[in-house]
């Protein structure tokens, strides 16, 4: 009645005897093994044999990922081409000369409550203009939130069919703390192994300018402007690597000049590939012993 | 030569030479003494305005004061300025500490590569470097550290490179009277680099020479060999 193979696993004793018979399953079971439709008979079961009870069966295999899904497995840019926009940045960016102004004041008056809170004469003279300027050059330490990406990277993407790696090193990249808002200031290095299109090479600084102007800590710094990247021209991997010098390690606190810090972020193939990571790592020169 | 005839008022750290005050503090600010004589109730009050200043401005730049990341962040920053501008609150001969020593000594003394750091007062934005600050003695020598804790004094402050230099030399040559005094600062002031023109090489040097390194070029010159020596 049943075949061979049914039989013999239906005896579970037949396994501690000592006979190693071959097992040959039938035909019928080995199409169903091969069947490639995401359900439960994909699975070899470690027993041999489905499980008794429904509910213990193994969850359905998910679907490959179709091809035009974002690399990035963290989508760095938002609808309207801004990346992580924050609380208050549609608003910064949307408004007149008249919010502006208003804006401009409001820092102004929360910096001569600091100057006085200090200690320090705020109608002296050299302090006179302060508010106003260190309003500014906050502004400008954080315009990164209002840069939209598109506009950055301006059709700059090329159809090369190039597929070696591509390293931008050295960019200068100042940033302020988001814990204390001092000035962490390093060098990145940006590397890129293309999948046919390369991106003008001033972009990458622009990229990662963007995401430095802005309240940061040097590890989301790292990843976010190696995933914008990657959603941006869908390269084969990418790596960055980013080393600072914090002042607020070094300025106050612990008071340690020569310290500084170092975070990477490598993506697809070159976080894949070890020759490939290796390349990255001694072309930027941080493969030291 | 006349100096140039404007119709601001002068800084009070040209005019006004005294280095120490009648309670010692050096240029003082308008509110220092409040500070340094503060309670501890108004320190408290301080550090509460400066947290709701830094709130303000995080909310105007765009950002959201209630994330994560910047929930402390208003508290942080208070203390970390304070910190930086502790140098009101020091007066010299508390630093000094009579650390200054009669010795036949008439040679000159120099101690080189102080790291400073200060914050601009034009921008709050900070500058750092080295300085170089060499004196020829005049039989009484100070104790090697007390020439690095003054330049703590007077870099945490909002200054300018200028003034920085200035203070510290005419500081060293009022405690010490001696011969001669010579300071070089050599920074790079982030206000230039983060923004505005954004050249990151630059470095600005400035120097102050009292007394007999102001005088005689060869002692001059001999300093300057000194400090430039690997």
């Amino acid at each position: 009645m049943s075949n061979h193979a049914t039989k013999r696993r239906s005896d579970g004793e037949g396994h501690g005897q000592g006979s190693h018979k071959r097992k040959r399953k039938s035909k019928a079971e080995k199409h169903s093994a091969s069947k490639n439709d995401g359900t439960v008979s994909n699975r070899k079961h470690s027993v041999s044999k489905p499980a008794r009870d429904p509910r213990d069966e193994a969850s359905p295999i998910p679907p490959p990922k179709r091809a035009d899904e974002d690399r990035s497995p963290s989508p760095v840019i938002d609808f309207d081409g801004l990346s992580r926009p924050s609380a208050g940045t549609r608003e910064r960016k949307e408004e007149d000369p008249k919010q502006a102004a208003a804006r401009m004041k409001k820092l102004s008056g929360a910096v001569r409550t600091i100057l006085e809170c200090i200690g320090e004469d705020p109608d002296r003279e050299g302090l006179l203009g302060t508010p106003e300027r260190y309003a500014k050059a906050m502004l400008f330490f954080t315009k990164g939130y209002q840069e939209n990406v598109r506009d950055i990277v301006n059709d700059a993407i090329f159809h090369e069919g190039h597929n070696e790696l591509v390293i931008v090193k050295d960019i200068e990249v100042f940033s302020l703390c988001e814990h204390h808002m001092v000035p962490f200031t390093g060098k990145m290095h940006i590397g890129y192994i293309p999948n046919k299109d390369v991106i003008g090479i001033s972009k990458l600084p622009r990229i990662a300018d963007m995401f430095s102007r802005r309240l940061q800590i040097q590890e989301r710094l790292t990843k976010d402007v190696a995933h914008a990247i990657m959603e941006v021209l869908k390269p084969q991997g990418v790596a960055v690597v980013m080393e600072s010098s914090h002042l607020c390690m070094v300025m106050r606190g612990v008071e340690k000049t020569s310290a500084t810090t170092i975070t990477s972020c490598v993506l697809g193939c070159i976080e894949k590939r070890e020759k490939s990571r290796n390349e990255f790592f001694s072309l930027v020169g941080l493969n030291r012993r | 030569m006349t100096p140039l005839v404007t119709n601001r008022a002068q800084s009070p750290y040209t005019q006004h030479h005294p280095v120490m005050d009648f309670d010692a503090l050096s240029w003082p600010s308008q509110r220092t003494l409040p500070r340094e004589a503060a309670t501890d109730e108004e320190r408290e009050e301080h550090l509460v305005k400066l947290s709701g200043a830094v709130r303000t401005i995080l909310e105007c730049v765009g950002e959201d004061p209630g994330r994560e990341g910047l929930l402390d962040t208003p508290e942080r920053y208070a203390k970390a300025i304070l910190f930086c501008t502790k140098g009101y609150e020091e007066n010299l001969p508390a630093i000094v500490n009579n650390a200054v020593f009669q010795e036949t000594y008439d040679e000159m003394v120099i101690v080189k590569d102080i790291e400073f750091f200060s914050l601009c007062e034009h921008h709050l934005v900070p500058f750092f470097g080295k300085m170089h600050i060499g004196y020829v003695s005049n039989n009484r020598v100070i104790g090697l550290s007390k020439i690095v804790r003054i330049v703590e004094m007077f870099s945490r402050r909002l200054q300018i490179q200028e003034r920085l230099t200035k203070q510290v030399g005419l500081a060293l040559s009022e405690i010490l009277q001696p011969q001669g005094v010579a300071v070089v600062v050599e920074s790079s002031h982030l206000c230039m680099v983060m923004r505005g023109v954004q050249k990151t090489g630059a470095i600005t040097t400035t120097s102050s020479m009292l007394g007999c390194m102001r005088s005689t070029s060869k002692t001059r010159e001999e300093f300057l060999n000194l400090i430039s020596r690997k």
